[in-house]
């Protein structure tokens, strides 16, 4: 595996989980310590149903996969000294603001001790500045980072993505801090700590919405630097979700709009859109705006599946908006392996696979997903099964 | 011997990317200091492969420009050479244009071993659909992002911008990177497929596990968290802002997100209100009870801050411990946002573009603290960079890069 070999130690919170997993899928093993009471986000939503009795979060299951779990008393002496002993064998540390032991974890000393170790400190808005110590869940993250402004419709209020996808956003930039900052230290043993701060992470995330802001002359909008929410519909106007028989889906022009058009007059309902005027660079606009409409009108009489296959045969990049059940059976995704088994308090589950496959001249390279333990260990055992017990 | 200290510097990436995934995986690999070639041509540069498009402008700062006219057979040659160089080699086209141009990583593998290899295509190397054409609109729709996105009832909201694709663009990058470190350890380069359509679906790893284990399918909740309980949770309007253009519909608008996640939080925001009549009731005072008495307590709460002015409300609410945050658009993140402000997010690129004038940064933010990534070069024009990349990396002489030039192979 890629990260085999690579020792993280995982002090997240929402905010970094993420990061930490993409590690620990990657064939990292990363340690993650939780208080004798449990890990809080052991509590999140959904659970696992079969077992009302224990409680067991799906979603712990997927944020805090391929982990070891370190259970540790940190009001007691011998607490201190398994963290300690724990951090004395770490490559990277991965830790959020006021999670669990970090403030223990004394990570400024531990630098000092190990200068090769690299440490990456999360936090919502960094460590200084009037909103330093605002509390910031993802719905407020969103909202703040500008993620928020965009999404909706004009008769909604703007919305959060679904689930956790603002922290998906920092969580990644974890990844690459710490994954580069090990580059460095591979190159001449140089380790170090990298700050990151979840609202810059959301707000380098936006496609179109500061582009919009610098560049308004360049993309001549009515709106001019700020466009509001409005569904489906992309800045560009060219890409909009459209209702169909049986479904929905995105439709759009691009990338060549005279394929879309001979589509259109194969089938006889082109209507103005062969006017020459709509061949002038300088009509761009009108020409997707009226190419919209009539794809609108179009799309209403067809069957949502079928526009959408026949649409990919024409090298169209139509989508058809499935529903999750739909993406449990989607045929890419099966063809290609992707879905997992994961073992679940004795369960076996389909679970969701890596995001990338490795291969070499030898073949493809397993990202397993390991059993979820839903259990804490305690520290001793793990620093056992580690050969980590002394310092 | 290089000064540059940033924790990339040395790494030669050969990028073979387009419009928004893939230049954005290669422009944080070249903010932390890797030696990025980005490959256009003359023919090639249209729409949002034009490099004075604001969306190139945007994705591909810090890289050097090499013009590749890769419909002829020289072109291709120049780019097997560049290959057999390179620490990495990232494109997205569909699958197989690499491998159809003779330098895909099987070719290349044979000599050079550490060759890295990462392909982000829309749906990945094999399937029935790897060859779909697909945009992050396209992904967001098949992946289920934009059915979970939303309000019941409607399919037609979604997430408002192309997450996606700077999703693949993030994961593109932890591929690099971890197969650098994978190459450290083993000495062999390796490749790696990204499908950007899995990359979507992973977003809803939770989810689907709940669909496998439990079989519940989940469907979109607006501002509601899916599975845990937390109320009020939502957006709520405030005074709209007599600054901002009001002449088209939602701009003048101005919303305030409120998260009570405990109930510590909502007796908190029970006292900003200054302790309102119909807040005071014992139903609310657990969750369960206020998600049962949802409805009313949002119409209430709506009423109440559409009277004030939402960043003052924001300051009141974090003073008193309950997490609220203005619903910014980019004017806000630009013009008001202490924060950004304070770590310099956005600044003025001191590298002046020749033709365009003043172009803008968003800063990496990731800030490391010994080895600081805050050089920014601006975007290049085509082939602004051509004899400099030949000679570092082919040690090709300027009179050969010229007569390259010359015979169409570097335009």
């Amino acid at each position: 595996m890629p990260l085999r070999g690579l020792r993280v130690i995982d002090l997240t919170d929402e905010r970094g989980i993420y990061g930490a997993k993409l590690l620990a899928d990657l064939g990292a093993d990363v340690v993650r310590p939780e208080p004798p009471t449990g890990d809080p986000l052991r509590r999140r939503g959904p659970l696992l149903a079969t077992d009302q009795a224990s409680q067991t979060s799906l979603w712990h299951a997927f944020f805090a996969s391929n982990r070891r779990f370190f259970s540790i008393d940190l009001q007691t002496a011998d607490g201190q000294e398994q963290l300690d002993k724990l951090l004395a064998h770490a490559d990277i540390v991965l830790s959020c603001k006021d999670a669990f032991a970090v403030a223990e974890a004394n990570l400024t000393k531990q630098l000092e001790r190990r200068p090769e170790l690299v440490i990456i400190d999360v936090s919502s808005f960094g460590k200084e500045g009037p909103w330093k110590d605002y509390l910031a869940p993802d719905l407020v993250a969103g909202a703040l980072g500008g993620a928020a402004a965009t999404t909706g419709d004009i008769d909604t209020p703007p919305l959060k993505g679904f689930g956790e996808l603002n922290f998906m956003v920092s969580g990644a930039y974890v990844a690459i801090a710490a994954l580069a900052a090990l580059a460095k230290v591979r190159k001449d043993g140089q380790g170090q700590r990298a700050d990151i701060a979840v609202h810059e992470c959301i707000a380098s995330c936006l496609e179109h919405v500061l582009m919009f802001y610098w560049y308004p002359e360049a993309l001549q909008k009515p709106e001019g630097k700020v466009l509001p929410r409005r569904g489906a519909l992309h800045w560009s106007d060219a890409y909009a979700v459209m209702p169909a028989q049986n479904g929905s889906v995105m439709v759009t022009p691009t990338p060549d709009f005279d394929t879309q058009l001979m589509w259109l007059i194969e089938e006889g309902v082109e209507e103005d859109l062969i006017d020459p005027k709509y061949q002038d660079p300088e009509n761009l606009r009108l020409r997707i705006e009226r190419s919209m409409e009539v794809l609108r009108n179009w799309a209403a009489g067809k069957d949502a599946q079928e526009l959408f296959f026949q649409a990919q045969e024409r090298h169209c990049p139509y989508g058809l908006v499935l529903p999750l059940e739909a993406v449990a059976e989607n045929p890419q995704l099966l063809a290609r392996d992707w879905y997992r088994q994961l073992t679940v308090d004795g369960q076996t589950i389909t679970a969701p696979g890596a995001a990338y496959h490795f291969s070499n001249s030898e073949g493809r390279v397993d990202l397993p997903l390991a059993p979820h333990k839903t259990a804490t260990t305690a520290a001793a055992n793990v620093l056992s099964q580690l050969g980590w017990s002394s310092p | 011997m290089s000064t540059d200290n940033r924790p990339l510097a040395g790494l030669r990436v050969l990028d073979f990317t387009h419009v928004l995934a893939g230049p954005f995986a290669t422009r944080i690999l070249a903010d932390m200091g890797a030696d990025v070639v980005k490959i256009n041509s003359v023919q090639r540069a249209v729409g949002t492969q034009d490099p004075q498009h604001p969306y190139y402008l945007m994705w591909n700062r810090n890289k050097r420009a090499l013009a590749l006219n890769l419909a002829t057979d020289e072109g291709k040659s120049v780019a097997l050479e560049l290959c057999l160089k390179a620490d990495v080699v990232i494109d997205n086209f569909s699958a197989g244009v690499l491998d159809r141009w003779g330098i895909g990583y099987n070719a290349i593998h044979k000599q050079n071993k550490r060759a890295i290899y990462v392909q982000m295509s829309g749906m990945g190397d094999g399937g029935p659909w790897s060859k779909f054409v697909t945009y992050a609109p396209t992904i967001h729709a098949l992946s289920g992002l934009t059915h979970a996105t939303g309000v019941s009832g409607r399919e037609d909201i979604g997430i408002g911008f192309s997450y996606n694709d700077h999703q693949a663009g993030l994961h593109g990058a932890v591929a690099v990177l971890a197969a650098i470190e994978q190459r450290h350890r083993t000495g062999i380069g390796h490749r790696v497929d990204i499908s950007q359509f899995e990359v979507g679906v992973n977003f809803l790893g939770p989810s689907l596990l709940d669909y496998f284990a439990n079989g519940v399918a989940a469907r979109p909740v607006g501002n509601d968290l899916p599975y845990d309980h937390a109320a009020p949770h939502g957006c709520y309007p405030c005074k709209t802002d007599p600054t901002k253009a009001h002449d088209i519909v939602g701009l003048d608008e101005r919303w305030i997100a409120i998260a009570c996640m405990t109930d510590t939080q909502w007796s908190a925001l029970k006292a900003v209100m200054q302790h309102p009549e119909w807040a005071a009731s014992e139903d609310f005072d657990n969750v369960q009870g206020r998600l049962t008495h949802k409805r009313a307590i949002e119409e209430n709460l709506s009423a109440w801050t559409q009277e004030q002015d939402a960043y003052d409300l924001m300051q009141r609410c974090q003073a008193a411990g309950v997490p609220a945050g203005v619903v910014q658009d980019g004017a806000d993140l630009m013009e008001r946002d202490p924060q950004l402000a304070k770590a310099k997010f956005s600044r003025p690129m001191e590298d002046v573009h020749p033709d365009l004038g003043p172009t803008w940064v968003d800063a990496l933010p990731i800030h490391f603290n010994a080895t600081p990534c805050d050089q920014y070069q601006r975007v290049r024009v085509i082939g602004e960079d051509n004899a400099a990349v030949l000679e570092d990396w082919l040690a090709m002489s300027a009179h050969d890069v010229a007569a390259k030039e010359a015979d169409g192979i570097l335009q």
